[in-house]
């Protein structure tokens, strides 16, 4: 019975920690034109400003080092189509990294340069097939980005299940013990 | 923080922290009784609950530890607990990580464990307003042990993750006030309440 009366504030406790937050870091990334941009953030519990940000290519040399600013945010022009993989540090043990695989540079890659004159001397009107490309490139960029930002804020997140999950199963483990415990007794004499 | 997640650390360093984390529960184990069972149950689902609880602090974000608590009032039975805990916030929540699991627990643990066993005698036999006193200064000394165990194993592993002592003062030093007053405020509740909670400590 006493056991019950212990358990008691710790489930009231986990009722109000549920849609609460583990603190695990996140690094989210874009891909915009040759613009790599994001956020480092901790799983529902906000941004990570002014942390580290290392990118290296596809061969581990570092090619870029920023900071991200007071909102976690950061953005990398990237110089020439590569995988690059990006490592966030926040300077306390938090790590956490992802990868822009060269194939997204996609439009980028395509054989037109893209400078203003090319476009002044195309015939009035018609759109060159890199050019649908980069346009869009650019508009499933923007489209995407709320839905894949929604999606890495999700994967992740405490759930109330799981933490009673958890805390359940904590209390199957002291159940066993004691179980054996007991039996380890009635043997004994 | 106190969560260091998978990648981060060198092969020595995690097999260090694995083989002094096995050596622990297993001591922690040997020496749990019956009784001691539902208090290791209920301060590991504690721990297990509350540190997945995260305010964001400047670039990092903090969350409870509870070492001193559970130190006090567990004294080696710290290990299983936290053990367990970091084994269910690693497996549902990708917090921390499995290889690293060795090292979470002893840097979490070992101050608990450490500080717990010198200062339980004292709490039993203190006043409950002394004992939180007590309890609060063992709880922040243990976030403080912790950080810098943590920074320890991190600087041992490699260069590319050094840490920033700004950041760590940042983010250890309210969290030490915070353990401080929810170590003291625990211990003088129990103190008051069910005393012989704290009793039988080894």
């Amino acid at each position: 019975m006493k056991l019950w009366r212990a358990l008691l504030p710790l489930f009231v406790l986990s009722l109000m920690v549920s849609g609460a937050d583990a603190h695990r870091l996140k690094l989210f990334a874009t891909l915009e034109d040759s613009t790599i941009s994001g956020y480092a953030f901790f799983v529902g519990s906000g941004r990570a400003q002014d942390a580290d940000l290392r990118i290296t290519d596809a061969n581990g040399k570092e090619v870029g080092a920023l900071r991200t600013d007071a909102k976690g945010a950061y953005s990398w022009k990237a110089p020439s189509v590569q995988t690059y993989h990006l490592v966030a540090n926040t300077g306390d043990g938090h790590v956490a990294d992802t990868t822009i695989d060269a194939k997204r540079f996609a439009g980028l890659s395509a054989n037109t340069p893209d400078t203003a004159e090319d476009d002044e001397n195309a015939p009035a009107g018609s759109i060159s097939a890199a050019q649908i490309e980069r346009i869009v490139d650019a508009a499933v960029a923007r489209q995407m980005r709320p839905l894949i930002e929604a999606y890495e804020a999700a994967e992740g997140r405490t759930r109330f299940n799981d933490i009673m999950g958890g805390i359940g199963m904590i209390i199957g483990l002291a159940g066993l013990s004691l179980w054996a415990q007991a039996r380890r007794r009635e043997k004994k004499p | 923080m106190a969560h260091i997640p998978d990648g981060v650390l060198s092969l020595p360093v995690l097999v260090g922290g694995g083989v002094i984390a096995v050596g622990a529960v297993a001591l922690g184990l040997k020496k749990i009784g019956d009784e001691d069972i539902p208090r290791t149950a209920i301060l590991a689902s504690g721990f297990f609950a509350l540190s997945l609880f995260a305010l964001p602090v400047g670039p990092s974000s903090i969350h409870l530890l509870l070492g001193g608590l559970m130190g006090i009032v567990l004294g080696t039975a710290i290990f299983p607990a936290v053990c367990v805990a970091l084994l269910l916030q690693a497996v549902m929540f990708g917090f921390g990580g499995l290889t690293t699991l060795g090292v979470n627990i002893v840097n979490i643990a070992l101050p608990g464990a450490v500080i717990g066993a010198i200062v339980a005698p004292m709490v039993q036999r203190a006043t409950p307003a002394r004992a939180a006193l007590i309890a609060g200064i063992a709880s922040a000394l243990c976030v403080a042990l912790t950080g810098l165990m943590v920074a320890a194993s991190l600087a041992l592993s490699s260069a590319d993750y050094m840490l920033s002592a700004r950041v760590m003062i940042a983010t250890y030093l309210p969290l030490m006030l915070v353990e401080g007053f929810v170590g003291g405020f625990c211990i003088s509740f129990v103190k008051r309440v069910k005393p012989e909670l704290l009793a039988g400590t080894a």
